[in-house]
């Protein structure tokens, strides 16, 4: 089954144990280190767009068409029920819920502070977003609730408010005229978003739209899907159904990448950033083969010359050393990818803790353990990039014999 | 020794007292200076209707004004009934606000003065007329027009490095009879922003002045808000206690 150069390769190999155990521990490190680091980027993706999703925007949101970029209280979808029914109707889609949404002066006894101020319907809002796990103190909102809201921990903060304390809301209702109310504390929330945090209260659904005028309407329809990439498809749906529901094409479907474009060029710039840094690791790598397949093959000149003289073909000298050098990268990737794995499948089992990253995840709106995600494509590409890199490395060296001659190679050390 | 002739050292000075005067006239800052007194006035009491225009839907709210120089003003709502009663104090810097449903006044935070005011085109700056493009502002004549048989001054304003400013350019328009035809107010790429226009100039509070404003939106037909002076006084002073926050509780006693 295996050629004799095969055998020779591999006997070489053997030949020099210390040197080729490092050789191929290099591979394998890099290998690992790449699996790794590209398991836990994806994963850390996989975590942000989760939690940013499940936080606020869900993975779709039907509109009034330019309410995303306008966020005008006056842009809304008129008929929230049918709209809900209809993203329901979808077997993807797990859950749906109303909100209406405006930008108003909130302010205690003392302070007062421009926030988003988001009416939502208590029960179903449970279901698209983590709001209600993020009570920190007091309570949520439960469907009879009137005049009581939740409000961020830094607003709360920065408003001096406690629970069961009075703030003022003031605003501009959807037909223009002057919103005003007095509500009271019952819940402060903490998402670990300090945007999110510092500028956003919510109120009962029912009675935002009392206050603000919406006549029943609001301004976007949250949708959660039962995977992300079930998302392409539902919107598809939802966009068709939609033609039926308004009129001239008034309402629009967004996704989480429309909705969140920050998220995405984000995660862009990180992948970019992580690319560079891999392509200086395999670099590095390809340096360092390429030096001891160099080594071997100056070392073993007058080995070359004897095999030549007793009449071995240049081809076949090069093709053993090429043997040789995929031989050993081979081994090298493959222990990297199962120890890589290794690692990988611990951490996604245990998450991972850097102490003291607690306030810079946070920024990116991300928990403070990350767990990596082991997938086909993480633990697959990095090594196929060092495969092909390692054996263009060692072509070098092992076209070098080409240029040797049998006697002059024999007198060489 | 050939000494001038006296007539021509007459005529001489004469042509230099022209041009002083002449250069006087055209000083671009001077002509913006007198047009915002004249704008403003010392104090002034009006009411004026304002119509807020969008393309879904519009709105007419009537105000009651006073103002005391560029530091001291109150509005307050006198219609629709459902919004009588708000109002809006400025004193200086600080700003407050009133509604009269939850019965409380709300000070107003700086970073909100530059939005709009009342859901309107105009900005709370907007309505101070302060004393910031004066101020803030180098003042260029870019050309003249003619209005009504009158020369009017159009000057270009670019704001002194550093100055706390939000626009990047103003274009102002001046009839020689100090009254503002158009204010354009540009970003930093000066491209425009929005625009304002004061048309039917009559004979308002014993002089003329332009009834209707209009704050238009660039590139946005259908959104603009319009201000008209239903009455209009110029005083020489308004006591303090038209400008307190008990006054913004109950304006106008």
């Amino acid at each position: 089954m295996f050629s004799i150069d095969m055998k020779m390769a591999w006997r070489n190999i053997w030949r020099n144990p210390r040197r080729s155990i490092l050789t191929i521990a290099a591979v394998a490190f890099a290998g690992m280190l790449l699996v790794f680091m590209l398991s836990w980027q994806f994963g850390s993706y996989e975590t942000m767009i989760h939690s940013a999703v499940k936080v606020h925007t869900g993975h779709l949101q039907v509109q009034a068409r330019d309410y995303q970029r306008k966020q005008s209280i006056h842009l809304v979808v008129p008929d929230p029920a049918a709209v809900q029914n209809l993203l329901m109707a979808s077997a993807h889609v797990t859950a749906a819920a109303g909100r209406a949404n405006a930008f108003a002066l909130v302010s205690s006894k003392d302070r007062t502070y421009g926030v988003r101020v988001t009416g939502i319907d208590p029960q179903r809002e449970a279901r698209v977003s983590t709001l209600k796990k993020l009570i920190r103190r007091g309570r949520y909102l439960t469907a009879g609730d009137v005049d009581l809201a939740l409000v961020g921990k830094l607003l709360a903060r920065n408003l001096k408010v406690d629970l069961d304390d009075e703030i003022v809301v003031l605003g501009q209702g959807r037909d223009g005229s002057i919103a005003a109310t007095v509500v009271r504390v019952k819940g402060i929330f903490s998402s670990g978003q300090d945007d999110l945090d510092r500028r956003a209260m919510y109120l009962p659904l029912a009675y935002f739209q009392d206050v603000f005028n919406m006549r029943g309407a609001v301004n976007e329809v949250v949708a959660i899907a039962d995977a992300l990439d079930q998302v392409s498809e539902i919107k598809v749906t939802v966009a068709a159904g939609l033609k039926n529901i308004g009129k001239n094409d008034e309402l629009v479907v967004l996704d989480w990448k429309e909705l969140m474009p920050g998220l995405i060029e984000g995660i862009q710039m990180d992948l970019v950033g992580g690319f560079i840094f891999y392509l200086i690791l395999i670099v590095v790598m390809a340096f360092s083969i390429l030096n001891t397949f160099l080594m071997a093959i100056l070392e073993r000149k007058r080995e070359f010359g004897v095999l030549l003289a007793i009449g071995t073909s240049h081809r076949r000298v090069t093709r053993i050393l090429i043997f040789e050098s995929a031989g050993m990268t081979l081994l090298g990737i493959l222990a990297g990818v199962i120890a890589g794995s290794l690692v990988t499948l611990y951490f996604q089992a245990h998450g991972i803790h850097i102490p003291g990253s607690t306030d810079i995840l946070r920024q990116y709106g991300l928990p403070d353990r990350i767990y990596p995600q082991l997938s086909f494509l993480s633990a697959s590409i990095g090594p196929a990039v060092v495969l092909l890199i390692t054996l263009l490395a060692a072509l070098y060296p092992a076209l070098k014999v080409w240029r040797l001659k049998p006697v002059e190679a024999m007198a060489s050390v | 020794m050939n000494r001038p002739p006296l007539a021509a050292v007459i005529v001489y000075f004469y042509i230099l007292v022209i041009l002083a005067t002449t250069g006087h006239a055209l000083d671009a800052r001077d002509i913006i200076t007198t047009a915002v007194n004249y704008y403003r006035g010392n104090a002034s009491i009006a009411t004026m209707e304002m119509r807020i225009q969008r393309p879904a839907w519009q709105r007419v709210v009537t105000l009651k004004a006073w103002t005391r120089g560029q530091k001291n003003s109150l509005f307050t709502i006198v219609s629709p009934a459902k919004d009588q009663g708000n109002g809006t104090l400025k004193r200086g810097r600080d700003m407050w606000t009133y509604n009269p449903k939850v019965n409380r006044v709300i000070k107003i935070p700086p970073s909100m003065m530059s939005q709009a005011w009342l859901g309107s085109d105009f900005s709370n700056n907007d309505l101070a007329k302060s004393d910031s493009i004066i101020e803030d502002y180098t003042h260029t004549i870019v050309k003249t027009e003619t209005h009504e048989n009158q020369t009017v001054y159009v000057i270009q304003s670019i704001p002194i490095p550093q100055a706390p400013v939000v626009w990047g350019m103003q274009v102002l328009k001046i009839r020689e009879d100090h009254i503002l035809l158009a204010q354009e107010f540009y970003d930093e790429e000066k491209k425009l922003v929005k625009a304002m226009t004061g048309s039917r100039i009559e004979m308002l509070g014993g002089k003329r002045f332009p009834r209707v404003w209009k704050m238009q939106k660039a590139d946005v037909e259908q959104e603009y808000t319009l201000l008209n002076y239903v009455e209009l006084q110029f005083k020489d002073d308004l006591p303090d206690r038209f400008f307190t926050l008990s006054a913004l509780r109950d304006p106008g006693r």
